[in-house]
């Protein structure tokens, strides 16, 4: 079932008034459970076409279906809306709030959504349980390492139940065996709970393990 | 939980924002310093020159303040007498010969203000009874009279000494007659002690030849809140031939320098939330740009505007409202032992009292004035977050999440 469709999609920024072409009329179709990696060279486009699929930013021409929805004529509320409501993120350096402990991380998420402290306190460490986290409950972000960090993050993306979640460059900050361990974890929130992934990575070991690749260059899809 | 993220949040950068706590606490402490010694010294100012001899309200000829001359007798002294006695909210009264005059000795002379009063019933209206520093008080013997202190100064007179009192007579004449001093009194305002003397009404009707008149009646009222009230309700039954005065007539430089002094406390307000605005608007402005990353998460997460914009006013108000309770207990704190011990201004005593102030000042906090900068401090601290949250809701959540 598709689930995210793009169409001509074109992305032209400025960078230090230099006209910079970085997605270049792409079309690409997303279906839910896909466990989809947009690979390539640094400078190819990648983080530029997470940001408009995960409707961070606003294409300069096509268009963006999510759910069947055109979400390029939305306004910043609705796009808001949207990614509260149907998105996960996760960032390359974890991006947790470092004044609040995990399970208030996660929580945070369903504070949005408001959710009563009860109910998103116990969903949280359930989750947190599930994904044998438990014990970073009470553990501020300083007081982690990277890959517990991380795993933090992806609770946090999940917890509220997204149609998908993107994930800019998860590994990069992480040693091979704890990137190994993570992405073993999404793939089993992928296969378990059908949650669509979308990554974008130079990482081999991530590339290795999609189920769909895009490979960009230029802002373009080369395969 | 979005109040715990922004209490934790304040204390991200701890020195940071306790430079900003303790600029709150000192504003705050310092307005109610302030506060209290200005209304202090005029509520001071004011309840002495009552004490003194103004009293809460005067009844004269109409006439008689503009021009105080003996000639400017009362009509019907009885008829006011009996309509003071009538009314319910005059507490206590007194009647008194008033007019200018000569006091001299041996050694020197100087122009006088002369009250001829009853001693009885003036030690209840006022407080020169209780101002007396040397000797006694004033009886009804015919040469007892009562000056200031620097009068005896500078007719270099003391107890027992000799002084003769001249005042025009009604017809044009001089009267004159030979007094001792019976006491020597001291009062907050050494342009008084400077100027009057005190000897008995009938004394003074004899010297001045006005068997049984009087110029003026001086009265204590139960609630001098009513003092507006109780004026009309005299003049309306004494009529125009009267003039009825209250405290507030009878010292307008007084009530004038009260209503600059509010004028004033709102300056000094301004200035103190103006340059705590600027502080605020600095720290937040700082937090801000520190977070630029975590609010583009935060946006990514589907933060709305509105929330994000919540969040950071909410810290300033946090902090404001920390300051505000932590400066008001340090500024009630100093207030209240001083409101106690007063401030000694000896050093300036001169000066104060040629004001009608006393040389410590016993500080007096208003309420009204107190509530108003309990809701200023909070509300300039959100005031100074309003432009710091605008600039972070401004952010676009790819640019935010990029930024280093």
């Amino acid at each position: 079932m598709e689930i995210l469709r793009a169409e001509k999609l074109e992305k032209i920024y400025e960078d230090n008034g230099v006209p910079v072409h970085a997605v270049r009329g792409i079309d690409l179709k997303i279906n839910k459970g896909d466990y989809t990696v947009i690979a390539g060279p640094s400078g190819s486009g990648k983080t530029t076409l997470l940001n408009l699929l995960g409707a961070l930013d606003k294409p300069t021409s096509g268009k963006i279906f999510f759910e069947n929805e055109d979400i390029t004529t939305k306004t910043k509320s609705e796009l808001s809306q949207i990614r509260l409501n149907k998105l996960g993120f996760i960032f390359q350096a974890y991006n947790l709030i470092p004044v609040l402990t995990a399970l208030e991380n996660i929580e945070f998420s369903m504070m949005l959504l408001n959710i009563p402290e009860k109910e998103r306190k116990e969903k949280a460490l359930n989750l947190m349980d599930e994904l044998g986290i438990k014990e970073l409950a009470n553990k501020r972000p300083n007081e982690m390492s990277g890959g517990q960090q991380q795993r933090v993050a992806v609770t946090r993306a999940i917890v509220n139940n997204p149609s998908i979640v993107l994930a800019d460059e998860p590994t990069a900050n992480l040693d091979s065996e704890t990137a190994g361990n993570l992405l073993s974890l999404m793939e089993k929130m992928n296969s378990d709970k059908n949650i669509t992934f979308i990554f974008s990575s130079h990482d081999q070991q991530v590339i290795e393990r999609a189920k769909k690749l895009i490979i960009l260059k230029d802002g373009k899809i080369q395969n | 939980m979005l109040w715990k993220l922004a209490w934790r949040n304040i204390w991200r950068n701890k020195r940071r924002s306790l430079i900003v706590l303790v600029s709150i606490v000192i504003g705050m402490a310092a307005l109610i310093f302030f506060d209290g010694f200005s209304n202090g010294m005029m509520q001071q100012m004011l309840s002495n020159q009552i004490s003194s001899n103004i009293s809460h309200i005067q009844i004269h000829k109409k006439g008689f303040n503009d021009n105080k001359i003996i000639k400017n007798i009362l009509p019907d002294r009885q008829k006011v007498e009996q309509i003071l006695k009538e009314n319910a909210q005059v507490k206590f009264f007194s009647e008194r010969v008033i007019t200018f005059g000569l006091l001299s000795s041996a050694s020197s002379s100087s122009g006088i203000y002369l009250y001829g009063i009853k001693p009885g019933a003036e030690e209840k209206i006022s407080k020169i009874k209780t101002s007396i520093v040397e000797g006694n008080y004033l009886s009804d013997a015919k040469r007892d009279i009562l000056i200031g202190k620097k009068l005896a100064e500078k007719l270099n007179v003391g107890l027992g000494d000799k002084v003769v009192a001249m005042a025009n007579t009604p017809d044009g004449s001089i009267g004159s007659d030979v007094f001792r001093v019976t006491g020597i009194f001291e009062t907050f305002s050494s342009e008084f002690d400077r100027s009057t003397i005190y000897i008995s009404e009938q004394t003074a009707q004899n010297m001045l030849g006005i068997d049984n008149e009087t110029l003026e009646f001086a009265m204590i009222i139960e609630d001098f809140k009513k003092v507006d009230e109780v004026k009309a309700n005299l003049q309306l039954k004494l009529g125009d031939e009267y003039e009825v005065l209250s405290y507030k007539d009878l010292l307008p430089m007084i009530i004038f320098s009260m209503d600059i002094y509010q004028e004033s406390m709102f300056i000094f307000n301004l200035i103190i939330g103006l340059a705590l605005i600027f502080g605020i608007i600095n720290t937040m402005l700082m937090s801000v740009f520190e977070r630029i990353n975590e609010f583009g998460v935060l946006m990514a997460m589907g933060m709305k505007n509105s929330r994000l914009f919540f969040m950071i006013v909410l810290e300033a108000f946090i902090i404001g409202i920390v300051g505000t309770i932590v400066g008001l207990i340090v500024g009630i704190l100093i207030h209240i032992p001083l409101s106690h011990s007063g401030i000694d201004f000896s050093l300036f005593a001169e000066g104060l009292e040629s004001f009608g102030v006393g040389a410590i000042i016993y500080p007096i906090l208003s309420l009204g004035n107190l509530i108003s900068m309990i809701f200023l401090i909070p509300f300039i601290s959100v005031a100074g977050a309003l432009y710091p949250a605008y600039r972070a809701i401004k952010l676009e959540p790819v640019y935010a999440i990029n930024y280093v």
